[in-house]
């Protein structure tokens, strides 16, 4: 409400913004336990904002691999190093693009449709009409797709790695002419299980996976019930994850490096 | 028919209720009974809050003051899961259905009664299907909400707001952009659940010649209050200036032509007292 | 219900290949790929060195990767340490005098044990022991014995010691050779703060064969390439006289800071705004 009352002070309102965020998602783990009856719900969004993404996911993780083996090949030709290609295509997908760019694209993908689909729902009444039909909105709309969202990111981000080594490997390799055992060997002998793939794809996404899921439902809950408000509220979604995901993945990697 | 009536006869009963959204008080101290078993309709000009009226009955929004007894309990004063309870036992059909997209008319039908039910599919598909032969749309179980015109998504609205037999279905403006033969299909819906079924009916609407035909009383709110009630053949008559204004569908009266406004000379930039 | 279904079917494939995808990462293109999952037997080796060398290294037989090392840990009251490693049991018929050695892989890479076979007719048994050991020579020693005749490490005459104090050292530190004309002559013995002048005495250790050095020679301190190691250049002088054990190199210059040299480079005056702040912070 204050963010309204000072339409003209942008810091007031994004922290009135994330504030209410904030709020929210108390609401939303407030929630969770009446949304275990709703699990089937849960699996349908899962389908939607996961199994949906996977085309998008999948295409741009094999293309960021083999842009980075290129990029890199050339670089390190420079210091006789073309054997580390391997090593360092895995390294910055685990530790950065993998879990970053899955995230910019799953608000992209998954965010905005979630938005959109609440803020539709609550500008026809279909909210209303649950909460009429003793259906809790929050248990029933918000929560699995959060949850959706929540499960969902760290799976996508292990495929979008998957397809990035396999990019990696197919242009270093293939293409290139990097010397098939060297270019795993080197890999194996640096990535480490804990530090890259755990704490690096699954831990990372699964925190980017959260916010961009809350951010996605907020904005869509609070909506105002107009195409316009419903666009605008699309529009944040993608704005406000992006800043996220990326001021997060500053302080995660200070933390957890 | 009067406000001494038995207490068994009243389902809801408003006393005192008072709501000020902003500036504008939109209930002044209201009181209001609504006799079970009976279709009773409210009525008013736009904007008077009669949709703000059945929101308050069903708890979404709160009064500033004033008590709704809904079958003898207060509804303001409900937790969550009281209110939620009390829910499951009221229907309430939207102006625009809100039927959810995502679902044919089947799921829709059947969404309360997947939420609330742990019923055999078999169970569920006789409950929902008796529903749509009620509104008569049995056969379009398989369509999907953007294939339904105005008339037949109200009618699915309505067998879902029906599907657990409820005591009460408040109808918010269920005739609006409905063509002759749809808005007789509804009142005859409307009908056959009051009177086979016994379910109150509470019609929030503006078709008076609708509502003559189907409402066994009517309510006229103005201002934040009452203004006039009684049965549709008497209420036109009874020589209030509100009740001949709105139904003798007259311009001016008590609810003026001109939105209240500064004087209008001067708005027009003429010197005070020219002609 | 078969749409209901069909959501059920595609989102349990879909978790499915991301938990597939998420094993494939882990197992295939990280360390653990390199465990055995084969039995293996362990054989302690223990090294007065191990420099680098880390838990999981590869063991390697003639280049080929046979093992890996399982712990590293320190015996007990002494300066050695105890490493075991697991060697898988295909390759069971190991001489027992054969030699483990920490090598380095490449000039940057990692350091792994190498294992030359022996000729003894037993076969090193798990639990046993590889008696003979060669420690992770470092990469100066190593550099030393490649360029220069006869290296630091090796000083059969024996060394007499000098000081020189520097106002900086750079990164020097004990253990970096002393070079004349390049070639290694002795190394840095030590490398401590003088208390009272606030400056640095690096002792330096001097092979006995090179014991003319005339004691008005300079020292300096030198970085071998851009990013070697440092070490200290001695640049003799003209002097009749030579250094003797305990004598005190009066001409030094002290190390070139790589920021300073690039200050300098792009920015005429940079350098000496640093000296403006040091005395400032002084």
């Amino acid at each position: 409400m204050s963010a309204r009352m000072s339409p003209d002070n942008v810091v007031v309102r994004s922290l009135a913004q994330i504030g209410d965020c904030g709020l929210f998602l108390l609401k939303i783990l407030a929630a969770l336990p009446r949304s275990t009856r709703y699990a089937r719900e849960t699996v349908r969004q899962l389908w939607f904002v996961g199994a949906m993404s996977l085309t998008i996911i999948m295409t741009c993780g094999l293309f960021v691999g083999m842009v980075l083996a290129l990029q890199l090949y050339h670089v390190l030709s420079i210091f006789g190093g073309t054997a580390a290609t391997g090593t360092v295509v895995a390294i910055s997908i685990y530790r950065e693009l993998g879990p970053v760019v899955t995230a910019l694209l799953f608000a992209g993908r998954a965010g905005t449709a979630i938005t959109a689909e609440i803020g539709l729902m609550r500008a026809t009444d279909q909210i209303a009409a649950m909460e009429l039909m003793a259906v809790d909105p929050l248990a029933y709309v918000v929560a699995p797709r959060f949850l959706a969202g929540l499960i969902a990111m760290p799976l996508l981000s292990s495929v979008f790695c998957a397809l990035g080594i396999f990019g990696g490997h197919l242009v270093g390799v293939n293409w290139l002419g990097i010397d098939n055992g060297t270019f795993w060997s080197n890999m194996t002998a640096t990535v480490d299980v804990w530090q890259d793939i755990i704490n690096g794809v699954v831990w990372k996404s699964f925190v980017f996976g959260a916010v961009v899921a809350l951010i996605a439902v907020f904005q869509g809950f609070t909506a105002p019930p107009t195409s316009e408000g419903v666009a605008y509220a699309t529009t944040r979604t993608v704005v406000a994850s992006s800043i996220a995901i990326l001021a997060l993945d500053f302080v995660l990697t200070a933390f957890l490096m | 028919m009067n406000p001494s009536a038995p207490i068994d006869d009243v389902l809801i009963r408003i006393r005192g209720l008072t709501t000020v959204l902003g500036r504008k008080k939109v209930f002044d101290a209201l009181d209001l009974d609504i006799q079970r078993g009976k279709i009773t309709a409210i009525m008013g000009p736009s904007g008077t809050g009669k949709t703000t009226l059945l929101k308050h009955i069903t708890g979404q929004m709160r009064g500033d003051a004033g008590s709704i007894e809904v079958n003898g309990e207060n509804v303001p004063d409900m937790s969550r899961e009281a209110l939620y309870a009390l829910r499951e036992k009221v229907g309430y059909l939207f102006q625009n259905s809100a039927l959810l997209t995502d679902f044919d008319v089947f799921e829709n039908v059947a969404f309360p009664l997947r939420r609330h039910t742990q019923l055999p599919e078999v169970l569920i598909r006789n409950v929902v299907l008796t529903k749509l032969q009620a509104v008569g749309l049995r056969g379009a179980a398989g369509l999907m909400p953007s294939e339904l015109s105005g008339g037949m998504a109200r009618r699915i609205a309505l067998a879902r707001a029906i599907v657990f037999d409820p005591m009460l279905i408040l109808y918010d403006e269920p005739f609006v952009g409905l063509d002759p033969i749809a808005l007789n299909q509804v009142l005859k819906v409307i009908r056959t659940l009051n009177q086979t079924l016994g379910i109150t009916s509470v019609l929030v609407a503006h078709e008076l010649s609708a509502i003559q035909r189907v409402a066994d009383r009517i309510c006229l709110i103005a201002n934040g209050k009452i203004v006039a009630q009684g049965d549709p053949q008497g209420i036109a008559h009874d020589g209030s200036p509100w009740t001949r204004q709105f139904f003798g569908g007259e311009a001016d009266g008590p609810v003026p032509f001109q939105y209240p406004a500064g004087d209008y000379a001067q708005a027009l930039g003429f010197p005070e007292g020219s002609p | 219900m078969s749409q209901r279904k069909s959501y059920a079917v595609g989102t349990g494939l879909f978790i499915v290949l991301g938990f597939a995808a998420l094993a494939y990462l882990a197992t295939q293109t990280s360390s653990i790929a390199n465990r055995y999952a084969g039995a293996t037997y362990t054989v302690d080796a223990k090294f007065a060195n191990i420099g680098q060398l880390k838990e999981r290294a590869p063991v390697k037989i003639a280049g080929v990767r046979v093992g890996q090392v399982e712990s590293i840990g320190l015996e007990p009251n002494t300066a050695v340490a105890d490493v075991k490693l697991a060697i898988d049991l295909r390759y069971d018929k190991i001489p027992a005098d054969s030699v483990a050695t920490v090598f380095t892989s490449g000039l940057l890479g990692d350091q792994y044990v190498g294992i030359e076979y022996g000729h003894a007719k037993q076969y090193v048994a798990a639990g046993g022991t590889f008696s003979l050991t060669h420690s992770s020579p470092p990469l100066e020693e190593m550099l030393g014995k490649f360029f220069g005749a006869g290296g630091a490490a090796d000083a059969i005459g024996g060394t007499y010691k000098v000081t020189a104090h520097f106002s900086n050292v750079g990164a020097l530190s004990a253990g970096a050779s002393v070079k004349m004309a390049g070639v290694p002559i002795g190394q840095v013995v030590s490398v401590v703060a003088e208390p009272t002048k606030l400056d640095a005495v690096v002792t330096l250790a001097i092979d006995n064969r090179y014991n003319q050095i005339p004691d008005d020679s300079a020292a300096a301190v030198f970085t071998s390439g851009l990013i070697g190691s440092q070490y200290v250049a001695i640049q003799p002088g003209g002097s009749p006289d030579v250094l003797k054990n305990g004598d005190e190199m009066i001409l030094t210059q002290s190390a070139m800071q790589l920021e300073d040299l690039i200050g300098k480079f792009l920015v005429n005056g940079s350098g000496n705004a640093d000296k403006k702040d040091a005395a400032a912070g002084k």
